[in-house]
């Protein structure tokens, strides 16, 4: 599988103050990269970089092999792109806003509408006259109506209502089944959940986690509270990867890491009244990032 | 026409229509009292004769109103056009650039693969034929108001005072377009813009009122800018027009060079 995005120590300072420092990942193609961070951290600096607005510090980035500062116009064309908060002219129509943009990536005119029906995006009103979730709609249309393989997404969904949210996340749902790469920028934690493949956790400016969601909810501890009809034998849940945090009579309370299908057979043979697993969502995770110190935890270490 | 192009014009198009409306208004109006000057040419001069010669100078006045030529540059030319050139200029020049990014509608068309350098290019084509529509539009409302009220002007000499007139915009507007590129700031770029035309205007008169500084006057772009000459003798001033070019091209190409190397964040 080809690398569609490729950052390596890419650092970007505005004078003396920080942008990003030495963030290193790739994306494969047909991946849908999440890249989490709070305001600040260096997301849209990140992608100012990948779309060749900001020239590096330092390293380098590029977009299928085409260095994203030197070649931007090559690589753009297969690439559509959404910032969060489009500058979109309040004297134009939704319409008009996409046929303009559509033309300049060689779209047809109208190419937009399939999708703004789908959204239910009236067209044919005045950009200054739409609400901020409609507007962020017409970000959605511009990002999915052409055919690039490189969707590079800055908080898209952000003042979507949660119906759009849902039919967003199924547009991206329908690009990586068409094969398309996506990287989506958000804080928006249970949408990158639910969209990604891989997950890349920006903090101060530095990469400090790369992982699949499936690793990244994976690694941390669940808790497993157990009610039994009777009380346990001596070592039945002496298994890898599980902590018996306490056992009262038939009331047993463990906390299991990784693979958790040892512990789910052992538990099948028992006779259970009642089972608890509390899983650490994203967003758990993602503020233990935040409270870490920046170095010296294996959480916090980039990857 | 490209996209980039014909959304730029349709952006400048109710700029441009209220300036042409108020340049062709404005010259219209002049030039159907122009009769008024040219009968009482003798009377007028009377009148003028009153204030210092230097006053006069100082405005543009250096010969008698009932002369085109005089009229034109008094009323229009030098008063006019510049602050008309100055409105255009600094909208569209800012605009594209310093304007866009502040409002995030620049990475919407630099996301795709117009390239920087074609996305300006389109910008100043339009500032192009921005100041083309505005100075035929000052010339074509004092030619048509004269032919109206029995004045007719010498159409061949003021269509090259428009093309003089067009020369000077397009280097305002260029002027303008670089300090844009190079500040990013839309504030930045249009004050020091109207602070130098308006210092320049200050050095103009000042070096017609005192012969002693009258090297200031070179430094404004004012003093290659004297539509009486033209209208009158129908001599194109190749040299000024040469100068305003020179000015224009230059900083439109520094523009797009500094354009195209520098980061865009606001």
């Amino acid at each position: 599988m080809t690398n569609v995005i490729e950052a390596e120590g890419l650092t970007k300072w505005y004078g003396r103050r920080r942008g990003i420092v030495e963030v290193d990942f790739v994306v494969a193609e047909g991946e849908v990269f999440g890249f989490l961070g709070p305001n600040g951290a260096g997301k849209t600096t990140t992608i100012r970089l990948l779309l060749g607005f900001l020239r590096p510090s330092a390293g380098r980035a590029a977009i299928f092999g085409l260095d994203c500062w030197t070649a931007a116009p090559a690589a753009h064309t297969r690439v559509a792109y959404v910032g969060s908060e489009p500058g979109y002219l309040g004297e134009l129509t939704a319409g008009e806003q996409l046929d303009y943009l559509g033309t300049l990536r060689g779209l047809p005119r109208g190419a937009w509408r399939p999708l703004a029906e789908r959204l239910d995006l009236d067209p044919n009103v005045h950009i200054r006259k739409l609400s901020r979730g409609n507007r962020q709609k017409i970000g959605v249309v511009q990002a999915f109506m052409g055919h690039e393989t490189l969707l590079l997404m800055d908080e898209p969904s952000s003042g979507l209502d949660p119906l759009m949210q849902r039919e967003f996340l199924a547009l991206v749902a329908e690009a990586r089944a068409a094969g398309r790469t996506v990287f989506l920028s958000s804080h928006n934690l249970p949408e990158v959940e639910r969209a990604c493949d891989r997950v890349g956790i920006i903090r101060e400016g530095r990469l400090v986690d790369i992982s699949t969601v499936g690793e990244l909810l994976g690694s941390h501890w669940r808790s497993v509270n157990l009610a039994l009809e009777t009380p346990p034998a001596a070592g039945t849940f002496e298994l890898p990867n599980v902590e018996i945090v306490a056992v009262t009579g038939r009331e047993v309370h463990l906390m299991v890491r990784g693979d958790i299908n040892p512990l789910l057979d052992r538990i099948a043979s028992l006779s259970v009244r009642d089972v608890a697993i509390t899983t650490p969502d994203i967003e758990d995770i993602f503020l233990r990032f935040y409270h870490a110190p920046e170095t010296g935890t294996p959480e916090a270490g980039a990857r | 026409m490209n996209a980039a192009l014909r959304l730029e014009m349709r952006r400048s198009r109710t700029l441009l229509l209220w300036l042409a409306v108020i340049a062709l208004g404005y010259g219209a109006m002049l030039a159907v009292f122009y009769p008024v000057f040219r009968d009482n040419s003798k009377l007028v001069d009377q009148y003028l004769s009153l204030f210092p010669k230097e006053f006069l100078a100082a405005f543009g006045m250096e010969g008698s109103l009932s002369d085109p030529g005089v009229f034109f540059s008094s009323y229009i030319g030098g008063m006019l056009w510049p602050i008309v050139a100055a409105i255009a200029g600094i909208s569209m020049a800012t605009r594209p650039t310093a304007s866009d990014l502040e409002r995030g509608f620049l990475e919407l068309p630099l996301s795709t693969p117009l390239s920087r350098v074609r996305y300006l290019a389109s910008a100043v084509a339009g500032q192009v034929t921005g100041m083309a529509i505005l100075a035929a539009a000052t010339v074509a409302g004092v030619l048509l108001a004269g032919w109206l009220v029995g004045a007719p002007f010498d159409a061949g000499g003021f269509a090259l005072a428009g093309i003089v007139a067009w020369a000077f915009g397009c280097a305002v507007a260029a002027v303008t377009t670089l300090v844009a590129v190079v500040t990013l700031s839309r504030g930045l770029a249009a004050g020091a813009t109207a602070g130098a035309l308006l210092a320049m205007y200050l050095m103009n008169a000042l070096a017609r009122i005192q012969p002693d500084l009258a090297w200031l006057g070179d430094l404004s772009a004012f003093r290659y800018y004297q539509a009486t000459p033209i209208i009158d003798h129908g001599r194109f001033p190749w040299g000024d027009f040469s100068i305003f070019g020179l000015v224009a091209v230059a900083a439109w190409t520094a523009s797009l060079w500094a354009f195209r190397r520098r980061d865009l964040s606001a």
